[in-house]
């Protein structure tokens, strides 16, 4: 909104702005090529890319690399294609999403208006939980998965990603409650309100950019796991990321690099359809997982 | 030090024009005081004279020279922001002469030059200190010690108080009073609060929507305003404006009336304007010191009528009591003596002192003379 | 009554969370601190060994080779995705016209997986299919690229696809910050007689400082834990050239059957993780607590 006159800029020469104009757009390209070479080559015939040039558009389009990601792929022992890797992503993910996003807006409600003795040691452990390296817990989450005997299930995927993402909800819904005006809090509560009508009726109904945020992060970072998806899941439970690694580095059989292509893009679609639909929600979750405090 | 002339200057930022040819000249030495509400194109109009905003025509002359289209640095101004605008990760020392440092000026003479200034403003234990270790006072006598260290034709203030509380607000007034007495240097000053205006001005400009409303001296301006605009903006109360009718009855007078008493009628300078007026209505503009009890009001004034009028609230504000009455049908504020002894709902005698008293044509709004 | 119903719903409805935390966050890791010192190999077992496999960890070549790569990539990988991202958010801050056309494009890796982003790159590099036989199929016959098959350099073929993935981000982050700063400032500098470039240098990037800690911390986490992009990328290949402390704990602990040396290895990663986020939460906690 503030107006800054034209000599903030670098400089007003023509030339300057040409070369500026250049260096961007070279980044452009940069950025979207290996997109590029993903989408062109699903659409192309196995020989056609084992005959050279990754640029080039396809000679010949075939839908045949997307049916075959989708449905006749061999993953692991079965050639069923990524379809119920893709279901199951989706079945992980929103449950634990769902989970994550309320327990953290609860969370961030009471560490922020309804203090108590000892709130900030509660956040702290909840933030520093946010940073620590998931290789760590890899051994004990999977002894405690077996003992509540849902180890390679989708339901113990559901508990871990819930429980890791619970640091981040809570972050997120503490630094954005914290600028609500507690009086508002105080005269609720004189008007009679308890506890639980004044999360309902006063800082609900104000948190939907903040809920967007969250489960937009959440929804991202849990979609895009690979690492507990690996360690954890099982026969009917393999997330996407995973299915998708197993079908480029299986070592058997010919290299189909446009189906690898083709279910890569599957992969990247739900995230990217977020992104591309509320990219400055994905922005501002960013900022605020990197900026604390 | 320079005079500044500003002539027929627009701004305009693709089809909004933000100022709409405005004449105004500085003396050397004057003390211009650009006052208006916000949005009123007077904090463009300071960055066009800063150069930090280019200008779509007119010119602008610092001295006999034109500056339009020269850089700021080369224009030798000098400026306070109303942020203070000070370069967080220098020192106050740093922060005084980058702008020596940036014209490659020996670091003698940087040192030298610091020292005088820090002794100008009483900062010389600061001097090391980032401006994040500064209080809001000493980082407005950092920004004004970067100003001054530049020794330049003409000082340009942005709302330089308006981030200080109400006290240090009122200390600061007067120390760059002082300091415009000492320097003699030609200053232009921006702020929306009337009373900074009045006080450090020599010549005022009130603006509005880019249009430059009057320009004259704080006095003319306080006491001979051109339009209603003016006369409402200037001075705190703000200034009563009455509808009232023009008659002709034992020489020509005004007649206040509302539904539920007597109409009152003051007389008024027979001139020529006002007596095209008779039968018409006009807006009779009365300050609320004009409007006062018997006792307090002003002995040397030439032309006092008093009058009933029944008193809705009283306001004691320590110095003064205000006394809100009706007149002409709107509420209507007297100020009186701090002890004046007034009564709510009672009716008290006010004086009118009507030699203070404007009209003004309630079409053009503009001041009939 | 109700009123001590009210005072004690705050901590129940916290309860569960923290509860959940304080196990299998906390009480895991004190779990692995603690098979890190057994005799760990399939499963876990009780018999305590000390330091032993912390002594075993720093002996072995591959754990070495590890922390090289860490140390190769961490360098590299935050350097060069903080100077790329400042550099575009400076020539995005000079008033493009079609920045909000190439903003989004800079981020959009961002909303990738690392899984999706290594076999892109994975496919992009190889010497058979990638980049290298596209020259070759333009006519520029002598071109040779294989640094991912090669033993020295596959490890900067991670840096170059992790800097494709965040340098978008870190554009984002400064870009924000440039636009935080204070117009007068550019104004003072102005009338102060400072060029474009100086204003830059000496005033604005300065002012950055804060954008650079949360950039390096961000990018530093993400380094350490930097797992599935080796994975898809690479595979820890050739050989075991672009092993990182996170594929090396995995492998010797699920693969290689050695779960002490394995656990011990978290640990480590914990150490350095740690080391670099509590001090910055620390700060960041208690600033905004003055605020």
């Amino acid at each position: 909104m503030s107006r800054i006159s034209q000599d903030n800029a670098v400089a007003g020469s023509r030339l300057t702005r040409a070369l500026i104009y250049t260096v961007l757009i070279f980044f452009v390209i940069y950025y979207l090529l290996p997109l590029y070479v993903m989408v062109a080559n699903s659409f192309k015939p196995l020989d056609e890319i084992r005959g050279g040039d990754l640029m080039a558009l396809p000679n010949v389009w075939t839908l045949e690399p997307w049916r075959d990601a989708w449905s006749n792929a061999q993953i692991g022992v079965e050639a069923t294609g990524l379809k119920p890797y893709f279901m199951n992503s989706f079945m992980i993910v929103i449950p634990a999403v769902t989970l994550s996003t309320i327990v953290g807006a609860l969370n961030g409600y009471v560490l922020t208006k309804w203090q108590f003795k000892g709130h900030g040691t509660v956040f702290a452990m909840l933030l520093l939980s946010c940073f620590i390296p998931f290789q760590i817990v890899l051994i004990p989450a999977a002894k405690v998965l077996g003992f509540l005997g849902i180890s390679g299930t989708i339901q113990g995927l559901i508990l871990i990603h819930f429980v890791y993402g619970i640091g981040f909800s809570t972050l997120f819904f503490r630094n954005y409650y914290a600028a609500f005006p507690t009086e508002l809090i105080r005269a609720a509560q004189i008007d009679g309100a308890s506890f639980m009508q004044i999360f309902m009726r006063i800082l609900l109904p104000s948190s939907g950019p903040i809920i967007v945020v969250t489960v937009i992060w959440q929804f991202t970072n849990q979609w895009n796991d690979f690492l507990f998806g690996a360690s954890f899941s099982g026969f009917d439970s393999t997330p996407m990321t995973v299915a998708l690694n197993n079908l480029v580095n299986s070592s058997t059989g010919v290299k189909e690099y446009n189906v690898h292509f083709a279910g890569a893009i599957m992969a990247a679609l739900p995230t990217l359809f977020v992104y591309i639909v509320s990219g400055r929600y994905f922005v501002r979750g960013l900022m605020a997982g990197a900026v604390k405090g | 030090m320079a005079s500044l002339t500003i002539e027929n200057l627009k701004k305009s930022y693709g089809s909004v024009e933000v100022l709409k040819g405005i004449d105004i000249e500085i003396e050397d030495g004057g003390f211009l005081v650009l006052v208006g509400p916000s949005g009123c194109g007077k904090s463009t109009l300071l960055n066009t004279i800063a150069g930090l905003e280019e200008i779509t025509s007119g010119d602008i002359k610092i001295g006999p020279e034109s500056v339009a289209g020269l850089h700021p640095s080369q224009r030798d101004i000098a400026m306070v922001f109303q942020s203070y605008a000070l370069y967080p990760n220098m020192t106050v020392a740093q922060n005084i002469s980058f702008g020596m440092e940036i014209r490659k000026i020996d670091k003698a003479v940087r040192e030298e030059a610091i020292n005088k200034v820090a002794d100008t403003l009483q900062i010389r234990e600061l001097l090391h200190r980032k401006p994040s270790q500064l209080s809001g006072g000493q980082r407005q006598r950092v920004a004004m010690g970067r100003a001054l260290v530049r020794d330049p034709q003409v000082f340009l203030f942005d709302e330089p108080l308006s981030n200080l509380d109400a006290k240090l607000r009122v200390d600061m007034r007067t120390e760059i009073k002082r300091l415009h007495k000492r320097m003699g240097t030609t200053i232009v000053y921006v702020t929306h609060d009337q009373i900074e205006a009045l006080t450090l001005a020599t010549k005022i400009a009130v603006l509005k929507d880019g249009y430059l409303q009057q320009f004259g001296t704080p006095d003319d301006i306080y006491n001979n305003p051109t339009n209603m605009f003016v006369a409402e903006f200037m001075g705190s109360p703000s200034m009563n404006l009455l509808t009232a009718q023009v008659v002709d009855q034992d020489g020509l007078k005004v007649q206040l009336s509302d539904t539920e008493s007597t109409p009152i009628l003051l007389p008024v300078d027979d001139t020529p304007a006002m007596r095209s007026c008779v039968g018409k209505q006009v807006i009779f503009g009365i300050r609320p010191e004009a409007l006062t009890d018997p006792e307090g009001a002003d002995r040397t004034a030439q032309n006092v009528v008093e009058a009933e009028c029944l008193i809705e609230v009283v306001e004691p504000a320590g110095s003064d009591t205000f006394a809100v009455t009706k007149l002409g049908g709107k509420e209507v504020i007297a100020r009186l003596r701090a002890d004046a002894q007034v009564v709510p709902e009672t009716y008290t005698t006010l004086s009118f002192n009507m030699a203070k008293a404007v009209f003004f044509d309630p079409d053009s709004q503009l001041r009939i003379r | 009554m109700k009123f001590l119903i009210q005072r004690w719903i705050p901590r129940l409805v916290l309860a569960p969370s923290f509860l959940l935390v304080v196990l299998f966050v906390y009480g895991f890791i004190l779990y692995t601190g603690y098979l890190s010192m057994t005799d760990s190999k399939m499963l876990p077992s009780y018999g305590w060994v000390g330091f032993e496999n912390y002594s075993r960890l720093f002996g072995l070549r591959h754990w070495n080779t590890a922390v090289t790569n860490l140390a190769i990539f961490g360098i590299l990988y935050i350097g060069i995705s903080s100077a790329l991202g400042l550099f575009l958010a400076i020539l995005l801050d000079q008033k493009i016209r079609a920045e909000g056309f190439i903003r989004p494009i800079y981020l959009y890796p961002m909303a990738l997986s690392f899984i999706v982003t290594g076999t892109a790159w994975k496919w992009f590099l190889d010497p058979g299919i990638g980049i290298e036989n596209t020259m070759h199929a333009w006519g520029w016959a002598s071109f040779h690229f294989d640094w991912i098959k090669n033993r020295d350099y596959a490890i900067y073929t991670v840096v170059m696809a992790a800097v494709w993935q965040s340098s978008g981000f870190v554009m984002a982050m400064f870009l924000a910050g440039l636009r935080g700063v204070d117009n007068e400032i550019i104004k003072a500098a102005q009338i102060d007689g400072a060029s474009g470039v100086t204003i830059y240098r000496r005033i604005i990037i300065p002012m950055m400082r804060p954008v650079f800690l949360s950039a390096f911390v961000v990018l530093a986490h993400l380094a350490i834990k930097a797992y599935d992009l080796v994975i898809a990328l690479t595979g820890g290949g050739p050989g075991r050239a672009t092993e990182l402390p996170a594929t090396f704990m995995y492998s010797y602990t699920f693969t290689r059957n050695q779960m002490g040396v394995g656990a011990s290895s978290a640990i480590i990663m914990l150490i350095m993780i740690f080391s670099i986020i509590v001090p910055y939460v620390y700060s960041e906690l208690k600033s905004g607590d003055q605020q």
